[in-house]
């Protein structure tokens, strides 16, 4: 049970929401009132030279490397005297900011996580729409500049059309990229038609009209899991960080009665 | 500016948590996309984007009230729905391919931390000032930001927001988050989504900005920050560049924009320091800056009147924008618009080829948006503005929207915004990449024309009626290209398809420049086809106006004028042995309304009669030249094609 709650990070959350929130209680104070020691750990060191050869692409000298030091140095008593003083308080960056750790604390064990396939697979069962391919659609298409030349084709075994620079025949394509190619307008009426080997139509583009014959209309499916893995894994985690957050605030806000006056 | 106390209280808490949170995005989208899809043979389709979209991250843009981050800048590319920032949902009727967010690198972040921050702790009187303004109203807002710009045109931005230890620091931040957003939505062959900035060059006044567009994922992006330097030297950028492609074998490529609002600097003949021009610096540019955005929401930069006065489409979106400077801080006079304009700079280009053995301007054309509302709007019924202080209300059209200064410009005189189309392979960043390095890539003024241009020598009318995409990249160049002399006139194969969602297609024309043989500059428009209409007499020359179906206080067309492609088979009817030129395609659409009358209709304006004519506009695409280039001598270098 311990080792569960342990894992659960929705139990993390809670219990550094307490401790923050104990910290506040104190006057904001995270470090011993009494305390007037500041110790720079050799990581913490090995931390700052680091970030100095991130910006500049090489490591700093000796000299380069006090002046940081030294800054950290400052930079940490004002922090610490800051806090002393209570100047965290009523400060609207410090606000937001807290409000966003909560959030990425929230997210954070998500973040790390590697789920399983066997959890992956699950969640795609459950969550299909995100990957789901719209109907690939296989059709042939005559083009007409108008609708008396296209009703007249449509008779014939094999009507023969104007020249236009789309694509005559089309193999498996979303009905997206049609959209893209065709426009809207005639992926939307191509949408109403079914599948057969006749020719159908004429239906309107915005350059015209066209006669179809929609030999296939797949339908709407999900890829198998090992084609969009990476994909699955990605939104998992996005809307898992998402729903974590979500819930953490829910638990968090039921402890609370809001009176907007 | 600010420290961001209390922050280690909780990083105490954090233990086991690195700095940087890992990426949630795969290799497939961290990556350039190389090996991730299949590719066609051949380029098969354009694939469509904005290059300059701005975010709640840049400077300005914040300041102009945006509150829509890049996140939301890639949902609405990719056709989601989101709320804009003045509440209004927007969404995009058919999704981008592609989108770089370029927020300005200068002071990224910079407007959102200053309005963040506690007011105690802005000391700089001049920031403290902004920061009041800011937080008083959007209006003040919109004016603190104006004046940041001013400051920035004439180098008096306060010490504090220069600070570049803390500002180091401050980008690193974002630019990580950044990344790891950017690798996250950008899906092999559905989305592509580019990191970039926009480098802020602006002296005097004077816009040299540059997009700055990278090929590759965090694993390489990571490892450099944006480069800042509202004051710099175009050089510097390029150095950045080189030691960015050196260090990660990356590749990065700049688009300069907005040559119009430069007062003839963008494209000068002499070199920076106003000395002769080096081969060098003609070669780097060249290879750096292999396209140029031609047209956006602040004007468009084709040409203009007083440049091409036999060109009748000449003086697309000038109005306003003509006036001088980005800030206005400097007017400006005609001599200026050789610098300031494409087709003036695709001509200096030949002339410095002569002299220096190189074109510095050998570059191809893209339209963008550069909205600052993180919403890639470029239809002109779907307009949501420059910046967030003009999205959709009733007062944006008439109202001055200086920078600075409230002279000459208004709402009216912004266009819609335009896009950038590739001719690609496949959707990926490294396909799309490469296809603006090697100028397969055309400008529109928003609606998405199918171009293409193919040119060789032995093309005939009898190749449509095969495979006539295939005969194109076998046996000539497409948009982009460099043909050799070979003493006879080249012929072009040339498509134009109109946007199936949009207007018919009055003509299409051929864009010629050459240096004559006394060394003159040279420009000539040809029509080359058009729809069919009632025609005066025998000749051809000139062509007709096509008509206007436009219904001004409806804000609708009719496309019963027009057609839907255009496609002729074209040879240069002036070509002359050893002559340097290129030639560009521009398609122009019927009029239709511009989103000024959309904006009429929608909020039952009374506009100004000449206002309304105004806005009756004909949308237009610009290909990518096709060079032609002398017979190469043995002791000519490499190509700058091959360099790059």
């Amino acid at each position: 049970m311990i080792r569960r709650l342990l894992r659960d990070p929705l139990a993390h959350f809670l219990i550094a929401g307490a401790a923050i929130w104990g910290l506040l209680a104190r006057g904001g104070d995270p470090v011993d009132p009494a305390e007037r020691t500041i110790t720079l750990s050799r990581e913490q060191q090995a931390g700052l030279a680091l970030g100095f050869e991130r910006t500049m692409g090489r490591p700093p000298t000796d000299a380069e490397l006090d002046a940081q030091i030294d800054r950290w140095t400052r930079e940490e008593v004002l922090y610490r005297e800051a806090l002393r003083l209570g100047l965290d308080q009523g400060d609207p960056v410090v606000r937001r900011r807290l409000a966003a750790k909560m959030d990425e604390l929230a997210g954070a064990e998500v973040e790390l996580a590697q789920p399983s396939e066997a959890e992956l697979r699950e969640w795609l069962a459950e969550n299909p729409g995100a990957f789901e391919t719209g109907g690939l659609l296989t059709f042939e298409q005559v083009y007409f500049s108008s609708e008396s030349g296209a009703l007249a084709a449509r008779d014939g075994e094999e009507p023969v059309g104007q020249t236009i620079s789309l694509p005559r025949a089309v193999e498996g394509m979303e009905e997206r990229d049609v959209a893209q190619v065709f426009g809207m307008q005639f992926a939307e009426e191509v949408g109403r038609l079914t599948a057969g080997s006749q020719w159908q139509g004429p239906i309107r583009s915005g350059y015209g009209w066209h006669l179809v014959r929609l030999n296939r209309r797949g339908e709407g499916s999900v890829p198998p899991f090992a084609e969009i893995s990476e994909r699955v894994e990605a939104e998992w985690r996005s809307r898992t960080i998402q729903a974590r957050r979500e819930k953490a605030y829910e638990v968090l806000r039921d402890a609370y009665r809001i009176e907007v006056e | 500016m600010q420290k961001l106390i209390g922050v280690a209280a909780l990083s105490l808490l954090l233990a086991g948590c690195s700095d940087r949170l890992p990426a949630d995005a795969t290799e497939a989208q961290s990556g350039d996309g190389t090996d991730t899809i299949e590719l066609a043979e051949f380029p098969d389709r354009p694939y469509w984007g904005d290059t300059h979209l701005h975010t709640d991250v840049s400077v300005d843009a914040f300041g102009f009230g945006v509150r829509l981050g890049p996140e939301d800048a890639l949902k609405f590319a990719r056709g989601e729905q989101v709320t804009a920032t003045t509440g209004m949902t927007a969404k995009l009727d058919r999704p981008l391919d592609f989108l770089v967010i370029a927020d300005h690198s200068d002071a990224m972040g910079a407007t959102r931390r200053l309005y963040d921050a506690p007011r105690m702790m802005v000391r700089d009187p001049t920031l403290r000032r902004w920061y009041d303004m800011m937080h008083e109203s959007p209006e003040q807002s919109t004016r603190a930001v104006a004046e940041l710009i001013t400051a920035a045109a004439n180098d008096e931005i306060p010490e504090a927001l220069r600070d570049p230890a803390q500002q180091e620091k401050n980008t690193r931040e974002l630019w990580d988050r950044h990344l790891d957003i950017l690798d996250r939505y950008n899906e092999p062959g559905r989305f592509t989504a580019f990191a970039g900035f926009e480098w802020t060059l602006m002296p005097g006044g004077n816009n040299l900005h540059r997009v700055v567009m990278f090929r590759d994922g965090s694993a390489k992006t990571g490892e450099i920050l944006p480069y800042p330097g509202i004051d710099g030297e175009v050089t510097g950028l390029w150095d950045y560049m080189d030691a960015y492609e050196e260090n990660t074998g990356g590749k990065v490529l700049a688009i300069p924009h907005n040559s119009n609002l430069s007062n003839g600097m963008m494209f000068e003949l002499t070199g920076p320091d106003g000395g002769a021009m080096s081969a060098q610096y003609a070669r780097r540019r060249a290879a750096r800056e292999p396209v140029v955005e031609a047209t956006q929401i602040k004007g468009d930069s084709e040409t203009h009147p007083f440049l091409s006065p036999n060109d009748e489409f000449a003086g697309f979106g000038v109005a306003g924008w003509e006036l001088g400077n980005l800030p206005l801080t400097a007017k400006a006079t005609p001599d200026m618009y050789a610098g300031s304009y494409v087709r003036s700079a695709l001509l200096r280009g030949l002339t410095l080829e002569q002299q220096l053995g190189v074109n510095p301007y050998a570059f191809g054309l893209v339209g963008s948006t550069d909205s600052h509302t993180a919403l890639a709007t470029g239809d002109e019924d779907n307009f949501f503005g420059k910046h967030t202080g003009n999205e959709p209300r009733e007062g944006r059209a008439m109202e001055g929207q200086n920078l600075g200064t409230r002279v000459g410009r208004f709402g009216w005189h912004y266009l819609a915004g335009g896009y950038a189309a590739a001719w690609a392979r496949g959707n990926t960043r490294a396909e799309i990449f490469d296809a603006f390095m090697r100028r397969e890539v055309y400008a529109t003024t928003g609606p998405r024309m199918v171009v293409r241009l193919f040119a060789g020598f032995d093309f005939t009318d009898g190749d449509w009626d095969g495979d006539w995409v295939r005969a194109g990249y076998t046996r000539g160049v497409p948009m982009g290209g460099e043909l050799e002399d070979s003493g006879k006139a080249a012929t072009f194969l040339i498509s134009a398809l109109k946007d199936p969602d949009g207007a018919n297609l009055d003509r299409v024309q051929v864009v010629k420049g050459w240096v004559d043989a006394s060394g003159e500059a040279r420009e000539k428009v040809y029509d080359v086809a058009w729809s069919a209409r009632e025609m005066d007499g025998a000749s051809n020359s000139p062509v007709p106006p096509v008509g206007d179906t436009v219904n001004r206080s409806e804000a609708t067309y009719e496309n019963s004028i027009g057609a839907s492609e255009l496609r002729v088979t074209w040879t240069d009817p002036d070509y002359a042995e050893g002559q340097r030129a290129f030639y560009y395609v521009r398609v122009i659409e019927i009029p239709t309304p511009s989103w000024v009358l959309f904006d009429a209709k929608r909020f039952g304006l009374d506009l100004p009669a000449d206002v309304v004519e105004a806005n009756v506009i004909q949308e237009r695409a610009y290909s990518s030249p096709v060079w032609l280039r002398p017979r190469r001598a043995p002791g000519d270098g490499p190509p700058i094609m091959d360099e790059r």
